[in-house]
């Protein structure tokens, strides 16, 4: 029996060791916005978060996982759309759509950190997620309009906790 | 615009409530008649749904078609419920008589007749308003869900008028609105498959998660069209989950409890399989027998003209050989299927191009007719063609009678790689003519390589003519003497459709050999093109907005070089200008200028996204891209060796649409085939050599 947390709840799961977390998330927890696409971590289709970091739900085995918190595409914007999520629609960034989660939690994990990133810097992020429909440049664009509305977002509550303390 | 649709969303919603308080509720089986067609239908409740006849793929093709009907009927398209037909059936025929996601015909085809199908209901709705308030219907119009009366300000919601509507005949001819005049890519149009694409809902072959369903896992033969000689159940005994390993052509699919545990042990099976003569097949044999192929005289396609005399009379000629290798389709969305066997009836959850292939395979497989099929079509995580057959239904229709429960069977990616299905590997021989004027006078293509019509069940081989390898070629604008020949070769493995098919490979022989006529000539590429293209100004409108785009007409900045090619295919004009660089003798592309002629463009943005994702896919196919054969298996297996481009490595891409007037045109298609021979003319402007052989990377010649 191994325990670990995702999207907020604590789940515990009985698997064969060894099974890769994405085959956990998708067969055993019914996770299916994870997807498989190569198996070895070349693409970046299954990427998820554990511990806030960006991984390869189809090579990390799920014992990696026991006692950590995952997070998948379904609870990246559980509570309200991530900046993200709402920039590729806007931007009408996916055509398949299949690569998408991926690249959404990628970018996510580069915007927790750097929510002002240059070209370069997406370059490095997303490079090992890849788009076979080839939709990269919107890919790019949605993540600068996400950073951006992020930063403004903190900017504003920065003001707001100014007023409130003056 | 935001405004006025949260408006109608909620006057809709409060409309949806007094409805539902004010009838009596009807029997779950008692569903009120509904004015509609094949479709579309109106319901009661304002849901306005459609029934499309193409599968989304990617190619927003949903968001076309749901564009065409809520134009036409006055909703705004992200309002329209999507679905698609539970079988193939008539209204949502087309190709070959089938019902096909193929071909880029998606909006060319289905404009005109999902036009009319909302004007039919359009009709019946005015009508009924017009009968309510007494008032001519040439006074009405229907906008955002409702039917307005302009000169008294009344509106009523198209649900209201369910009942009278569903009672008055549909027009044969229904009055049609004006196509608006506009190619403005209008980037506020979402695409309606989109919301379910970003938070992980939407549903892909992948996805499918029916109660009690098995996985399945394949273990197939690696040598093409080898049978199981015998396996050994016990080298898996002992493996969890294990259901059954059931036996299906060219393998087996294991059945367990999770695709993880089904894979292990498809994996870890012992299995042998039949020698067959294919086992010694490689790549240098099949190229050295194209290269035979062309020897000799070959069997004719297509004779226009005298060719030979004017080869006589010709004041130069050109006499060169190009070669393409084996594609694979790497879908990003591995091929899967869910069947759930019964006696008397099959259930299948498929992303499927290719539904009336899914019938006729389950005709076959099962003896069902169609109307023992259901056929829930998915989401397809990539499509360009791979999709369009049935072998993986049948192993999961196969799996799931043998255990007698629902089963999802999913190839790997290394299955997907290796089990066929490509794009064939083709030699061409070119000869043309030049006369004094430069004038291209003659053109002798020659084919020598599989012609996959004779692989599919609806043959397409007539006198020699394989629908699915002539075009770009038998079509070329050149040259008005023009003899065309094909030598086939029979080849073990399964061959398909690739995006662009024939003019995927055509494309790049034609283009590339038009630049050495034009280098024979002494003549600037772009200059030698536009002089051949009086006749044909769909070529030379797109031909001339590269030239402006790439600012062909100046030199070149320092150490960039340009090459172009224009290809017209699935009935729209391309070209393309590739601008690159060479950094230790490998072609760097900076920037890649797109024109398309497709006619009145009817989903600007989605024209841009695919000759965008066209260039990528094309550039990294031109560059990179082959399936090497050796002991008859494929020597390519993942992302690692066969890789589309990353983030990193793509070109500045600029797209400009151009209308010259003609009819609709085909637009997932059409952007591929340019992309490789304006690649290798930019390499020879580099370089001074030819590329003549494809990949760019393989360094053939
Ligand atoms: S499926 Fe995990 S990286 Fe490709
Ligand atoms: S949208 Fe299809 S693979 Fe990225």
């Amino acid at each position: 029996m191994l325990e670990f947390t995702v999207n907020g709840e604590s789940v515990r799961v009985e698997v064969d060791p060894g099974t890769p977390l994405l085959w956990v998330l998708r067969d055993t927890l019914k996770l299916n916005g994870t997807k498989y696409a190569c198996g070895r971590s070349l693409c970046g289709a299954c990427t998820v978060h554990v511990d806030g970091s960006p991984v390869r739900a189809c090579v990390m085995p799920i014992e990696s996982a026991a006692n950590r918190a995952v997070t998948t595409i379904e609870g990246l914007g559980a509570e309200k759309p991530h900046p993200l999520q709402t920039a590729w629609i806007e931007a009408n960034v996916p055509q398949c759509g299949y690569c998408q989660s991926g690249q959404i939690m990628s970018a996510a994990a580069l915007l927790a950190s750097n929510p002002n990133p240059s070209d370069a810097d997406i370059d490095v992020a997303m490079a090992g997620n890849l788009c076979r429909c080839g939709t990269y440049d919107r890919i790019r664009k949605a993540i600068k309009t996400a950073g951006a509305r992020i930063r403004d977002d903190r900017a504003a509550v920065r003001d707001d906790n100014r007023s409130t303390v003056t | 615009m935001t405004q006025s649709r949260r408006e109608f969303l909620q006057s809709s919603a409060a409309i949806a409530l007094t409805v539902a308080i004010a009838r009596p509720t009807l029997a779950a089986d008692e569903s009120p008649a509904t004015p509609g067609n094949a479709y579309l239908r109106v319901g009661a409740d304002n849901r306005v749904t459609a029934v499309l006849p193409t599968s989304e793929m990617g190619q927003g093709t949903h968001t076309g078609q749901a564009m065409i009907l809520g134009e036409e009927l006055g909703i705004d398209p992200s309002q329209i419920h999507i679905e698609m037909p539970l079988r193939p059936a008539e209204p949502y025929r087309l190709f070959f008589g089938q019902m096909r996601s193929v071909g880029s015909y998606g909006i060319r085809a289905w404009y005109e007749p999902l036009k009319k199908a909302a004007a039919q209901v359009r009709a019946v709705l005015l009508e009924a308003a017009g009968e309510r308030w007494r008032v001519p219907v040439s006074e009405l119009d229907a906008t955002d869900g409702q039917v307005v009366h302009a000169l008294s300000g009344r509106r009523v919601p198209f649900g209201e008028l369910v009942e009278a509507a569903a009672a008055l005949p549909l027009p044969e001819d229904p009055p049609m609105r004006p196509a608006p005049d506009t190619n403005d890519v209008d980037h506020t149009t979402r695409r309606v498959d989109v919301p379910a694409k970003v938070d992980g809902s939407a549903v892909f072959g992948t996805d499918v998660d029916v109660p009690g369903c098995l996985h399945g896992a394949v273990r197939m033969s690696p040598v093409y069209g080898a049978e199981v000689l015998s396996l050994d159940a016990d080298s898996i005994e002992g493996f969890p989950g294990i259901e059954a390993i059931v036996p299906v052509p060219n393998g087996v699919v294991v059945v367990a409890d999770s695709w993880w545990r089904a894979k292990r042990a498809a994996d870890a099976l012992s299995i042998e399989f039949t020698d067959t003569d294919d086992a010694t097949l490689s790549s240098e044999a099949l190229s050295a027998a194209m290269r035979e192929g062309l020897e000799g005289d070959l069997p004719p396609v297509v004779r226009r003209g005298d060719v030979d005399a004017q080869f006589q009379s010709a004041v130069k000629t050109v006499d060169v050989i190009y070669e393409v290798p084996f594609l694979t389709h790497i879908c990003m969305e591995p091929l899967v299927c869910t069947a759930h066997t019964r006696e008397n009836h099959l259930e299948l959850w498929m992303p499927t191009q290719g539904h009336d292939i899914v019938r006729m395979t389950v005709e076959r497989v099962l003896g069902f007719t169609n109307e023992q099929m259901t056929l829930h079509t998915t989401y397809l995580g990539g499509g360009f063609g791979r999709k369009t057959h049935g072998e993986i239904a049948e192993q999961a229709i196969l799996a799931s009678r043998a255990v007698g429960a629902p089963v999802k069977v999913m190839w790997s990616r290394e299955d997907d790689i290796q089990q066929g299905y490509y794009r064939p590997a083709m030699m061409a021989r070119l000869r043309g003519a030049l006369d004094a004027n430069n004038r291209i006078t003659a053109m002798h293509a020659q084919l020598s390589g599989p012609q996959m019509g004779r692989t599919f069940e609806h043959v397409t081989v007539r006198d020699n003519n394989d629908f699915f390898s002539v075009a770009s070629l038998i079509d070329q604008p050149y040259a008005e003497h023009f003899a065309m020949d094909h030598r086939h070769l029979d080849v073990p493995m399964p061959l398909s459709p690739w995006r662009a098919v024939s003019s995927s490979q055509n494309g790049f022989f034609m283009e590339g050999f038009i630049d050495e006529m034009a280098a024979a000539a002494g003549m600037d590429p772009v200059a030698f093109r536009r002089a051949h293209f009086e006749a044909h100004p769909r070529h030379l409108a797109v031909l001339d907005r590269v030239a402006e785009m790439s600012q062909w007409d100046a030199p070149a900045p320092d150490g960039r070089h340009r090459g172009v090619a224009v290809v017209q295919s699935y009935g729209s004009a391309v070209a393309q200008a590739v601008t690159l660089r060479m950094e230790r003798e490998r072609p760097v592309v900076e920037h890649v200028a797109v024109a398309i002629d497709c006619g009145r463009a009817i989903y600007p943005d989605a024209v841009e996204a695919q000759m965008k994702g066209s260039v990528i896919e094309g550039l990294a196919a031109a560059l990179r891209h082959e399936v090497p054969i050796a002991d008859g298996r494929a020597q390519r297996s993942n992302f690692h060796d066969y890789s589309p481009l990353r983030i990193d490595e793509i070109p500045d891409i600029e797209v400009s649409i151009v209308d010259t007037g003609a009819p609709l045109g085909g637009v997932g298609e059409p952007g591929i085939p340019p992309l490789a021979p304006a690649l290798t003319n930019a390499i020879f402007s580099a370089t001074g050599k030819r590329v003549r052989v494809l990949p760019v990377s393989a360094r053939r010649t």
